[in-house]
Protein backbone atom coordinates (compact mmCIF):
# COMPACT_ATOMS: atom_id res chain seq x y z
CA UNK A 1 0.00 0.00 0.00
CA UNK A 2 1.29 3.62 -1.19
CA UNK A 3 0.35 6.59 1.41
CA UNK A 4 -0.59 9.53 -0.60
CA UNK A 5 1.73 12.17 0.46
CA UNK A 6 0.74 15.11 2.30
CA UNK A 7 2.03 17.49 0.63
CA UNK A 8 4.56 18.13 -2.77
CA UNK A 9 7.90 17.03 -2.29
CA UNK A 10 10.68 19.58 -3.89
CA UNK A 11 12.33 17.82 -6.10
CA UNK A 12 15.42 18.39 -8.07
CA UNK A 13 16.40 18.01 -11.55
CA UNK A 14 19.41 16.35 -12.51
CA UNK A 15 22.00 16.92 -15.30
CA UNK A 16 23.83 13.68 -17.32
CA UNK A 17 26.58 13.88 -19.13
CA UNK A 18 26.74 11.11 -22.25
CA UNK A 19 29.47 11.25 -24.22
CA UNK A 20 31.53 12.32 -26.40
CA UNK A 21 33.46 9.40 -25.72
CA UNK A 22 30.57 6.38 -24.73
CA UNK A 23 29.91 3.85 -27.33
CA UNK A 24 25.69 4.45 -27.18
CA UNK A 25 26.43 7.77 -28.61
CA UNK A 26 28.02 6.13 -31.89
CA UNK A 27 31.03 8.33 -32.34
CA UNK A 28 32.26 11.86 -30.35
CA UNK A 29 28.88 12.88 -29.56
CA UNK A 30 27.81 14.67 -26.74
CA UNK A 31 24.78 15.41 -25.36
CA UNK A 32 23.36 16.45 -21.79
CA UNK A 33 20.49 15.41 -20.29
CA UNK A 34 18.38 17.35 -17.77
CA UNK A 35 16.39 14.64 -15.92
CA UNK A 36 13.69 14.35 -13.75
CA UNK A 37 13.54 11.15 -11.82
CA UNK A 38 13.60 8.61 -14.76
CA UNK A 39 12.40 11.21 -17.03
CA UNK A 40 14.29 13.24 -19.54
CA UNK A 41 13.11 16.85 -19.26
CA UNK A 42 15.60 18.46 -21.68
CA UNK A 43 18.85 17.47 -24.67
CA UNK A 44 21.44 19.80 -25.16
CA UNK A 45 23.29 18.24 -27.57
CA UNK A 46 27.25 19.05 -28.65
CA UNK A 47 29.07 17.90 -32.23
CA UNK A 48 32.00 19.56 -33.48
CA UNK A 49 34.80 16.93 -32.10
CA UNK A 50 35.14 15.55 -35.49
CA UNK A 51 35.32 18.86 -37.32
CA UNK A 52 38.30 18.91 -39.92
CA UNK A 53 37.46 21.42 -42.31
CA UNK A 54 36.50 19.44 -45.08
CA UNK A 55 34.79 21.97 -46.91
CA UNK A 56 38.08 24.28 -46.62
CA UNK A 57 40.18 21.18 -47.74
CA UNK A 58 38.06 20.71 -50.99
CA UNK A 59 38.49 24.01 -51.72
CA UNK A 60 42.10 23.49 -52.26
CA UNK A 61 41.69 20.14 -53.44
CA UNK A 62 41.29 19.31 -56.99
CA UNK A 63 38.34 17.28 -58.44
CA UNK A 64 40.40 14.10 -58.33
CA UNK A 65 41.42 14.55 -55.05
CA UNK A 66 38.13 16.02 -53.70
CA UNK A 67 35.88 12.71 -54.34
CA UNK A 68 38.47 10.70 -52.47
CA UNK A 69 38.40 13.16 -49.69
CA UNK A 70 34.58 12.71 -49.73
CA UNK A 71 34.89 9.24 -48.29
CA UNK A 72 36.31 10.92 -45.66
CA UNK A 73 33.19 12.22 -44.47
CA UNK A 74 30.77 9.53 -44.49
CA UNK A 75 32.95 6.35 -44.09
CA UNK A 76 30.08 4.04 -43.87
CA UNK A 77 28.03 4.75 -47.53
CA UNK A 78 31.22 6.30 -49.09
CA UNK A 79 30.15 5.16 -52.36
CA UNK A 80 27.36 7.41 -51.55
CA UNK A 81 29.33 9.79 -50.17
CA UNK A 82 31.61 9.82 -53.87
CA UNK A 83 28.56 10.21 -56.39
CA UNK A 84 27.08 13.45 -54.60
CA UNK A 85 30.80 14.92 -55.54
CA UNK A 86 31.09 13.47 -58.95
CA UNK A 87 27.95 14.36 -60.23
CA UNK A 88 28.44 17.96 -58.98
CA UNK A 89 31.66 17.62 -60.97
CA UNK A 90 30.04 16.00 -63.58
CA UNK A 91 26.82 19.00 -63.80
CA UNK A 92 29.48 21.42 -63.91
CA UNK A 93 32.00 20.48 -66.39
CA UNK A 94 29.26 19.03 -68.78
CA UNK A 95 30.71 15.28 -68.88
CA UNK A 96 28.16 12.88 -69.76
CA UNK A 97 28.82 9.46 -67.87
CA UNK A 98 28.43 6.06 -69.73
CA UNK A 99 25.73 3.60 -69.53
CA UNK A 100 27.99 1.26 -68.24
CA UNK A 101 29.45 3.26 -65.47
CA UNK A 102 26.34 4.22 -64.48
CA UNK A 103 24.82 0.98 -63.60
CA UNK A 104 27.36 0.12 -61.81
CA UNK A 105 27.54 3.04 -59.63
CA UNK A 106 23.59 2.03 -59.10
CA UNK A 107 25.09 -1.18 -58.08
CA UNK A 108 27.40 0.26 -55.70
CA UNK A 109 25.46 2.77 -54.26
CA UNK A 110 22.90 0.13 -53.11
CA UNK A 111 25.47 -2.34 -51.98
CA UNK A 112 26.75 0.41 -49.59
CA UNK A 113 23.12 1.22 -48.34
CA UNK A 114 23.15 -2.58 -47.60
CA UNK A 115 26.30 -2.67 -45.62
CA UNK A 116 25.22 0.32 -43.73
CA UNK A 117 22.44 -0.34 -42.85
CA UNK A 118 23.53 -3.89 -41.28
CA UNK A 119 25.79 -1.62 -39.44
CA UNK A 120 23.09 0.22 -38.08
CA UNK A 121 21.33 -3.21 -37.57
CA UNK A 122 23.47 -4.85 -35.31
CA UNK A 123 24.71 -1.30 -33.48
CA UNK A 124 20.71 -0.73 -32.90
CA UNK A 125 20.87 -4.15 -31.35
CA UNK A 126 23.04 -3.40 -28.87
CA UNK A 127 21.64 -0.02 -28.00
CA UNK A 128 18.01 -1.94 -27.96
CA UNK A 129 20.35 -4.26 -25.06
CA UNK A 130 20.01 -7.49 -27.53
CA UNK A 131 23.97 -8.18 -26.92
CA UNK A 132 26.32 -9.42 -29.16
CA UNK A 133 24.03 -11.86 -31.51
CA UNK A 134 22.62 -9.37 -33.63
CA UNK A 135 25.91 -7.13 -34.14
CA UNK A 136 27.78 -10.40 -34.99
CA UNK A 137 25.90 -11.29 -37.47
CA UNK A 138 25.28 -8.03 -39.13
CA UNK A 139 28.82 -7.55 -38.90
CA UNK A 140 29.08 -11.30 -40.91
CA UNK A 141 26.91 -9.85 -43.33
CA UNK A 142 28.67 -6.40 -43.92
CA UNK A 143 31.98 -8.09 -44.36
CA UNK A 144 30.71 -10.19 -47.22
CA UNK A 145 30.25 -6.39 -48.42
CA UNK A 146 33.06 -5.26 -47.94
CA UNK A 147 34.88 -7.68 -49.02
CA UNK A 148 33.19 -7.24 -52.44
CA UNK A 149 34.08 -3.72 -52.03
CA UNK A 150 38.16 -4.51 -51.28
CA UNK A 151 37.92 -6.80 -54.70
CA UNK A 152 36.90 -4.00 -56.64
CA UNK A 153 38.51 -0.79 -55.50
CA UNK A 154 41.32 -2.24 -53.49
CA UNK A 155 40.03 -0.62 -50.31
CA UNK A 156 37.85 -1.99 -47.45
CA UNK A 157 36.42 1.53 -46.81
CA UNK A 158 37.86 4.70 -48.40
CA UNK A 159 37.21 3.42 -51.89
CA UNK A 160 37.78 6.46 -54.18
CA UNK A 161 36.48 4.58 -57.17
CA UNK A 162 34.04 6.96 -58.76
CA UNK A 163 35.99 9.67 -60.79
CA UNK A 164 34.45 12.69 -62.39
CA UNK A 165 33.05 11.42 -65.85
CA UNK A 166 33.02 7.50 -64.68
CA UNK A 167 34.64 4.98 -62.99
CA UNK A 168 38.36 4.62 -61.62
CA UNK A 169 38.62 1.48 -63.51
CA UNK A 170 36.67 -1.81 -64.68
CA UNK A 171 35.10 -4.03 -62.05
CA UNK A 172 36.53 -6.80 -62.41
CA UNK A 173 35.22 -10.39 -65.22
CA UNK A 174 33.64 -11.98 -62.00
CA UNK A 175 31.64 -9.16 -60.83
CA UNK A 176 28.18 -10.24 -61.85
CA UNK A 177 28.44 -13.33 -59.70
CA UNK A 178 30.24 -12.18 -57.41
CA UNK A 179 27.73 -9.56 -56.23
CA UNK A 180 25.06 -12.42 -56.65
CA UNK A 181 26.71 -14.34 -54.17
CA UNK A 182 26.94 -11.72 -51.82
CA UNK A 183 23.35 -11.03 -52.77
CA UNK A 184 22.29 -14.58 -51.20
CA UNK A 185 24.04 -14.07 -47.88
CA UNK A 186 22.45 -10.98 -47.60
CA UNK A 187 19.06 -11.89 -48.53
CA UNK A 188 19.49 -14.67 -45.91
CA UNK A 189 20.88 -11.56 -43.15
CA UNK A 190 17.95 -9.43 -43.74
CA UNK A 191 15.52 -12.85 -42.86
CA UNK A 192 17.52 -13.76 -40.12
CA UNK A 193 17.30 -10.16 -38.26
CA UNK A 194 13.35 -9.78 -39.36
CA UNK A 195 13.15 -13.45 -36.76
CA UNK A 196 15.48 -12.21 -34.18
CA UNK A 197 14.38 -8.26 -33.71
CA UNK A 198 11.55 -7.11 -35.79
CA UNK A 199 9.08 -10.77 -34.32
CA UNK A 200 10.81 -10.41 -30.72
CA UNK A 201 8.32 -9.21 -28.41
CA UNK A 202 10.71 -7.59 -26.49
CA UNK A 203 12.12 -5.56 -28.78
CA UNK A 204 8.79 -4.64 -30.09
CA UNK A 205 7.76 -3.52 -26.61
CA UNK A 206 10.56 -1.60 -25.83
CA UNK A 207 10.82 0.16 -29.49
CA UNK A 208 6.97 1.16 -30.16
CA UNK A 209 5.47 3.78 -29.21
CA UNK A 210 9.27 5.66 -28.17
CA UNK A 211 10.15 8.56 -29.93
CA UNK A 212 7.63 9.70 -31.72
CA UNK A 213 7.99 12.94 -34.61
CA UNK A 214 4.73 13.74 -36.95
CA UNK A 215 5.50 14.03 -40.41
CA UNK A 216 4.79 17.58 -40.38
CA UNK A 217 7.68 18.33 -37.14
CA UNK A 218 10.14 16.01 -39.05
CA UNK A 219 9.56 18.12 -42.69
CA UNK A 220 9.72 21.55 -40.63
CA UNK A 221 13.36 20.19 -39.11
CA UNK A 222 14.67 19.43 -42.78
CA UNK A 223 15.11 15.31 -41.32
CA UNK A 224 15.49 12.89 -44.70
CA UNK A 225 16.25 9.45 -45.78
CA UNK A 226 14.71 6.38 -43.61
CA UNK A 227 14.22 8.79 -40.44
CA UNK A 228 11.60 11.30 -42.10
CA UNK A 229 10.20 7.97 -44.43
CA UNK A 230 9.46 6.48 -40.69
CA UNK A 231 6.44 9.18 -40.05
CA UNK A 232 5.20 9.03 -43.50
CA UNK A 233 6.78 11.16 -45.33
CA UNK A 234 7.42 9.41 -48.76
CA UNK A 235 10.52 11.44 -49.74
CA UNK A 236 13.09 10.03 -51.34
CA UNK A 237 15.16 11.71 -53.71
CA UNK A 238 15.99 8.00 -56.05
CA UNK A 239 11.92 8.47 -56.89
CA UNK A 240 11.41 12.45 -56.39
CA UNK A 241 14.00 13.73 -58.84
CA UNK A 242 15.42 10.12 -60.34
CA UNK A 243 19.42 10.15 -61.17
CA UNK A 244 21.45 7.45 -62.36
CA UNK A 245 19.40 4.72 -63.14
CA UNK A 246 16.66 4.96 -60.43
CA UNK A 247 13.98 5.83 -63.46
CA UNK A 248 14.28 2.36 -65.46
CA UNK A 249 13.85 -0.24 -62.56
CA UNK A 250 10.97 -1.27 -60.30
CA UNK A 251 11.32 -0.68 -56.32
CA UNK A 252 9.03 0.66 -53.93
CA UNK A 253 9.81 3.53 -51.53
CA UNK A 254 8.79 2.40 -47.76
CA UNK A 255 7.51 4.36 -45.82
CA UNK A 256 6.37 3.89 -41.86
CA UNK A 257 3.08 5.10 -39.96
CA UNK A 258 3.76 6.62 -36.41
CA UNK A 259 7.44 7.99 -37.22
CA UNK A 260 8.63 5.72 -33.68
CA UNK A 261 11.67 4.39 -32.97
CA UNK A 262 10.43 0.33 -34.00
CA UNK A 263 9.13 2.21 -37.57
CA UNK A 264 13.10 3.77 -37.91
CA UNK A 265 14.13 0.58 -37.61
CA UNK A 266 11.73 -1.21 -40.12
CA UNK A 267 11.83 1.05 -42.73
CA UNK A 268 15.33 0.73 -42.86
CA UNK A 269 14.99 -3.21 -42.65
CA UNK A 270 12.24 -3.01 -45.60
CA UNK A 271 14.47 -0.87 -47.77
CA UNK A 272 17.11 -3.11 -47.52
CA UNK A 273 14.76 -5.53 -49.30
CA UNK A 274 14.40 -2.87 -52.00
CA UNK A 275 17.65 -2.41 -52.24
CA UNK A 276 18.71 -5.83 -53.23
CA UNK A 277 15.50 -5.98 -55.84
CA UNK A 278 17.05 -2.86 -57.46
CA UNK A 279 20.62 -4.75 -57.75
CA UNK A 280 19.44 -8.09 -59.19
CA UNK A 281 17.40 -5.86 -62.06
CA UNK A 282 20.95 -3.98 -62.64
CA UNK A 283 22.98 -7.07 -62.66
CA UNK A 284 20.33 -8.14 -65.36
CA UNK A 285 20.74 -4.12 -67.33
CA UNK A 286 24.70 -4.22 -67.41
CA UNK A 287 26.42 -4.62 -70.43
CA UNK A 288 29.72 -4.89 -71.60
CA UNK A 289 30.86 -0.98 -72.49
CA UNK A 290 33.40 1.72 -71.62
CA UNK A 291 33.27 3.12 -67.99
CA UNK A 292 34.52 6.74 -68.81
CA UNK A 293 33.64 8.87 -71.59
CA UNK A 294 36.14 8.81 -74.96
CA UNK A 295 36.73 12.38 -75.07
CA UNK A 296 37.99 12.79 -71.48
CA UNK A 297 39.88 15.80 -70.47
CA UNK A 298 43.84 15.56 -69.24
CA UNK A 299 42.91 18.46 -67.01
CA UNK A 300 39.51 18.59 -66.01
CA UNK A 301 38.09 21.85 -66.07
CA UNK A 302 34.77 23.08 -64.67
CA UNK A 303 32.55 25.85 -66.09
CA UNK A 304 31.86 29.05 -63.83
CA UNK A 305 28.59 27.90 -62.06
CA UNK A 306 27.24 26.76 -59.16
CA UNK A 307 24.86 23.39 -58.74
CA UNK A 308 23.38 21.52 -55.83
CA UNK A 309 23.43 17.76 -56.51
CA UNK A 310 21.28 15.55 -53.92
CA UNK A 311 21.62 11.94 -53.52
CA UNK A 312 19.89 9.35 -51.34
CA UNK A 313 22.66 8.17 -49.38
CA UNK A 314 21.62 5.45 -46.31
CA UNK A 315 20.89 8.16 -43.67
CA UNK A 316 19.07 10.77 -46.16
CA UNK A 317 20.06 13.31 -48.28
CA UNK A 318 23.56 13.79 -49.08
CA UNK A 319 23.91 16.97 -50.47
CA UNK A 320 26.55 18.76 -52.80
CA UNK A 321 26.76 22.49 -53.28
CA UNK A 322 29.51 23.98 -55.78
CA UNK A 323 30.40 26.57 -56.78
CA UNK A 324 33.29 27.35 -59.55
CA UNK A 325 34.57 29.98 -61.06
CA UNK A 326 36.45 27.86 -63.71
CA UNK A 327 39.66 25.81 -62.46
CA UNK A 328 40.38 22.85 -61.78
CA UNK A 329 38.51 23.20 -58.26
CA UNK A 330 36.00 24.00 -56.34
CA UNK A 331 35.66 27.81 -55.01
CA UNK A 332 33.23 26.74 -52.41
CA UNK A 333 31.61 23.19 -51.74
CA UNK A 334 28.97 23.23 -49.08
CA UNK A 335 28.48 19.14 -47.81
CA UNK A 336 24.75 18.66 -46.64
CA UNK A 337 24.70 16.48 -44.36
CA UNK A 338 21.53 13.92 -43.74
CA UNK A 339 22.87 13.18 -40.15
CA UNK A 340 23.04 16.82 -38.81
CA UNK A 341 19.59 17.73 -39.97
CA UNK A 342 18.36 14.65 -38.72
CA UNK A 343 20.14 14.87 -35.47
CA UNK A 344 18.36 18.51 -34.68
CA UNK A 345 14.81 16.89 -34.05
CA UNK A 346 16.80 14.76 -31.68
CA UNK A 347 15.53 17.06 -28.55
CA UNK A 348 12.15 16.97 -29.83
CA UNK A 349 12.26 13.17 -29.96
CA UNK A 350 13.56 12.71 -26.89
CA UNK A 351 11.97 14.83 -24.25
CA UNK A 352 9.94 13.52 -21.80
CA UNK A 353 11.07 10.05 -22.59
CA UNK A 354 12.92 7.75 -20.07
CA UNK A 355 16.69 7.93 -20.12
CA UNK A 356 17.33 4.65 -21.33
CA UNK A 357 14.96 5.44 -24.19
CA UNK A 358 16.72 8.85 -24.72
CA UNK A 359 19.70 6.12 -26.49
CA UNK A 360 17.07 4.18 -28.41
CA UNK A 361 16.01 7.62 -30.09
CA UNK A 362 19.11 8.29 -30.82
CA UNK A 363 20.47 4.80 -31.90
CA UNK A 364 17.31 5.52 -33.97
CA UNK A 365 18.40 8.10 -36.71
CA UNK A 366 21.74 6.19 -36.79
CA UNK A 367 24.24 8.96 -36.95
CA UNK A 368 28.06 8.84 -38.26
CA UNK A 369 29.71 12.16 -36.53
CA UNK A 370 32.23 11.74 -39.09
CA UNK A 371 29.43 13.06 -41.99
CA UNK A 372 27.87 15.34 -38.68
CA UNK A 373 30.89 17.27 -38.53
CA UNK A 374 32.55 16.82 -41.60
CA UNK B 1 11.80 41.20 -63.26
CA UNK B 2 14.08 39.12 -65.34
CA UNK B 3 15.28 39.46 -68.44
CA UNK B 4 16.56 35.62 -69.40
CA UNK B 5 13.82 33.53 -70.78
CA UNK B 6 12.63 31.48 -68.02
CA UNK B 7 9.91 29.27 -69.70
CA UNK B 8 9.65 25.40 -68.42
CA UNK B 9 10.74 26.72 -65.08
CA UNK B 10 8.86 27.13 -61.99
CA UNK B 11 9.33 31.01 -62.05
CA UNK B 12 6.10 31.85 -62.94
CA UNK B 13 5.01 29.89 -59.89
CA UNK B 14 7.38 31.39 -57.63
CA UNK B 15 6.92 34.91 -59.35
CA UNK B 16 3.23 34.96 -58.31
CA UNK B 17 3.97 34.09 -54.85
CA UNK B 18 6.77 36.64 -54.49
CA UNK B 19 4.23 39.14 -55.57
CA UNK B 20 5.82 42.86 -53.77
CA UNK B 21 9.22 41.39 -53.72
CA UNK B 22 12.21 43.00 -55.68
CA UNK B 23 13.61 39.62 -56.78
CA UNK B 24 16.28 38.93 -59.82
CA UNK B 25 15.51 35.16 -61.36
CA UNK B 26 18.50 33.04 -63.31
CA UNK B 27 18.01 29.34 -64.83
CA UNK B 28 20.70 27.72 -62.70
CA UNK B 29 22.32 23.88 -63.97
CA UNK B 30 19.05 22.01 -62.24
CA UNK B 31 17.39 24.10 -60.47
CA UNK B 32 15.97 28.02 -60.65
CA UNK B 33 18.03 30.95 -58.73
CA UNK B 34 16.19 33.97 -57.50
CA UNK B 35 18.24 36.57 -56.23
CA UNK B 36 16.71 38.74 -52.72
CA UNK B 37 17.53 42.04 -51.33
CA UNK B 38 18.48 40.88 -47.91
CA UNK B 39 15.74 43.23 -46.19
CA UNK B 40 13.14 41.32 -48.03
CA UNK B 41 14.69 37.36 -47.74
CA UNK B 42 13.21 36.86 -44.83
CA UNK B 43 9.90 37.91 -46.06
CA UNK B 44 10.11 36.28 -49.17
CA UNK B 45 10.94 32.95 -47.35
CA UNK B 46 8.17 33.09 -45.36
CA UNK B 47 5.39 34.07 -48.46
CA UNK B 48 7.59 30.94 -50.63
CA UNK B 49 6.77 28.57 -47.90
CA UNK B 50 3.04 29.58 -47.16
CA UNK B 51 1.77 30.25 -50.52
CA UNK B 52 -0.17 27.29 -51.56
CA UNK B 53 1.34 27.13 -55.20
CA UNK B 54 4.71 26.88 -54.20
CA UNK B 55 4.86 25.95 -50.67
CA UNK B 56 8.20 25.22 -50.07
CA UNK B 57 8.31 23.21 -46.99
CA UNK B 58 11.38 21.93 -46.85
CA UNK B 59 14.27 23.59 -45.97
CA UNK B 60 17.38 21.68 -47.66
CA UNK B 61 20.63 23.32 -46.91
CA UNK B 62 21.44 26.86 -46.19
CA UNK B 63 24.86 27.97 -46.55
CA UNK B 64 27.20 31.08 -47.48
CA UNK B 65 29.61 31.54 -49.94
CA UNK B 66 32.44 33.97 -49.44
CA UNK B 67 32.80 36.27 -52.78
CA UNK B 68 35.63 38.02 -50.81
CA UNK B 69 35.30 41.89 -52.55
CA UNK B 70 31.45 41.24 -53.40
CA UNK B 71 30.54 40.43 -50.45
CA UNK B 72 29.18 37.50 -48.75
CA UNK B 73 25.98 35.14 -50.18
CA UNK B 74 23.50 33.55 -48.01
CA UNK B 75 22.22 30.72 -49.93
CA UNK B 76 19.02 28.74 -49.74
CA UNK B 77 18.33 25.54 -51.23
CA UNK B 78 14.40 25.03 -51.08
CA UNK B 79 11.58 22.45 -51.69
CA UNK B 80 8.18 21.75 -51.97
CA UNK B 81 7.07 18.27 -50.95
CA UNK B 82 3.83 18.96 -52.39
CA UNK B 83 4.70 20.32 -55.66
CA UNK B 84 8.03 18.42 -56.05
CA UNK B 85 9.67 21.84 -56.88
CA UNK B 86 13.40 23.15 -56.15
CA UNK B 87 14.36 26.61 -55.47
CA UNK B 88 17.86 28.40 -54.74
CA UNK B 89 17.28 31.69 -53.16
CA UNK B 90 20.49 34.12 -52.75
CA UNK B 91 21.12 37.22 -51.03
CA UNK B 92 24.42 39.22 -50.87
CA UNK B 93 25.58 41.01 -47.87
CA UNK B 94 28.01 43.59 -47.70
CA UNK B 95 31.00 43.38 -46.18
CA UNK B 96 30.87 46.38 -43.77
CA UNK B 97 27.25 44.50 -42.46
CA UNK B 98 27.67 40.73 -42.26
CA UNK B 99 23.87 40.97 -41.26
CA UNK B 100 20.48 38.83 -42.39
CA UNK B 101 17.58 38.19 -40.38
CA UNK B 102 17.02 34.98 -38.81
CA UNK B 103 14.92 31.85 -41.10
CA UNK B 104 14.54 29.98 -38.09
CA UNK B 105 10.85 31.52 -37.81
CA UNK B 106 10.33 29.85 -41.03
CA UNK B 107 11.58 26.38 -40.78
CA UNK B 108 13.19 24.63 -37.37
CA UNK B 109 15.77 23.32 -39.37
CA UNK B 110 17.77 27.09 -40.30
CA UNK B 111 18.85 26.53 -36.32
CA UNK B 112 22.09 24.77 -36.57
CA UNK B 113 22.57 25.81 -40.20
CA UNK B 114 22.34 29.02 -38.96
CA UNK B 115 25.15 28.21 -35.93
CA UNK B 116 26.74 26.65 -38.52
CA UNK B 117 27.08 29.47 -41.40
CA UNK B 118 27.43 31.96 -38.33
CA UNK B 119 30.70 30.49 -36.88
CA UNK B 120 31.95 29.78 -40.14
CA UNK B 121 31.81 33.32 -41.93
CA UNK B 122 31.10 35.67 -39.23
CA UNK B 123 27.37 36.50 -40.06
CA UNK B 124 25.36 37.36 -37.58
CA UNK B 125 22.09 36.04 -37.76
CA UNK B 126 19.61 38.92 -36.40
CA UNK B 127 17.05 37.46 -33.93
CA UNK B 128 18.48 33.65 -33.92
CA UNK B 129 16.99 31.66 -30.73
CA UNK B 130 20.66 30.30 -30.03
CA UNK B 131 23.48 32.15 -31.50
CA UNK B 132 25.93 29.59 -29.88
CA UNK B 133 28.91 28.17 -31.81
CA UNK B 134 27.91 24.27 -33.51
CA UNK B 135 31.28 22.98 -34.39
CA UNK B 136 33.74 25.53 -33.30
CA UNK B 137 35.19 26.02 -29.83
CA UNK B 138 33.10 28.04 -28.03
CA UNK B 139 35.77 30.71 -27.15
CA UNK B 140 36.58 31.08 -31.12
CA UNK B 141 34.63 33.94 -31.97
CA UNK B 142 37.25 35.96 -33.99
CA UNK B 143 38.48 34.25 -36.44
CA UNK B 144 36.19 32.56 -39.74
CA UNK B 145 37.12 29.43 -40.94
CA UNK B 146 35.79 29.08 -44.12
CA UNK B 147 36.16 32.94 -45.10
CA UNK B 148 38.72 33.43 -47.82
CA UNK B 149 41.18 35.11 -45.94
CA UNK B 150 41.37 32.93 -43.65
CA UNK B 151 44.42 30.51 -44.07
CA UNK B 152 44.79 26.66 -44.04
CA UNK B 153 46.85 26.17 -41.23
CA UNK B 154 49.92 24.67 -41.78
CA UNK B 155 49.48 23.49 -45.15
CA UNK B 156 49.80 26.91 -46.03
CA UNK B 157 52.09 28.08 -43.45
CA UNK B 158 54.83 25.14 -44.81
CA UNK B 159 54.25 26.36 -48.59
CA UNK B 160 54.54 30.04 -47.82
CA UNK B 161 53.62 32.69 -49.97
CA UNK B 162 52.91 30.82 -52.67
CA UNK B 163 49.60 30.27 -51.56
CA UNK B 164 49.05 34.12 -51.11
CA UNK B 165 50.21 33.94 -47.80
CA UNK B 166 51.42 37.27 -45.98
CA UNK B 167 53.20 38.33 -43.25
CA UNK B 168 50.54 39.63 -41.26
CA UNK B 169 48.65 36.89 -40.68
CA UNK B 170 51.71 34.99 -39.54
Amino acid sequence: MVASPQHEFETQDLLINVGPQHPSTHGVFRMVLTIDGEVVKDVVPYIGYLHRGAEKLCETMDFRQGSGFMDRTEYLAAHNAELSYVMAVEALAGLEVPERAQWIRMILCELNRLSSHFMFLGAFGIDVGVFGTPFIYAWREREAIIDLFEEISGDRMMYAYFRPGGLAWDVPLNFKERVREVLKSTRQGIKDFDELLTQNEIFRARTEGVGTISAEDAIDWGMSGPSIRASGVPLDVRREEPYLKYADVDWDVITGENGDVFDRYYCRLLEMRESVKIIEQCLERLESGIIVPDKMPRMLRAAPGEVYIRTEAPRGEYGIYMVSKGGNRPYRLKVRSACLSNLQALRQMSVDQYVADAILVLGSIDIVLSEVDR
Amino acid sequence: MTTQDLTGTIWSDVDRALSGVTVRAERGLLDLIVYIPRDEVVRALRALKRDAGVSFDYLRSLTAVDNEDEGIDIVYHLYSTAKKYNLTVKTTLPNDDLTVDTATAVWRGANWLERETAEMFGVRFRGHPDPRTLLMPEDMDDTFPLRKSHPLAEIEVLQGEGMGYTEEDR
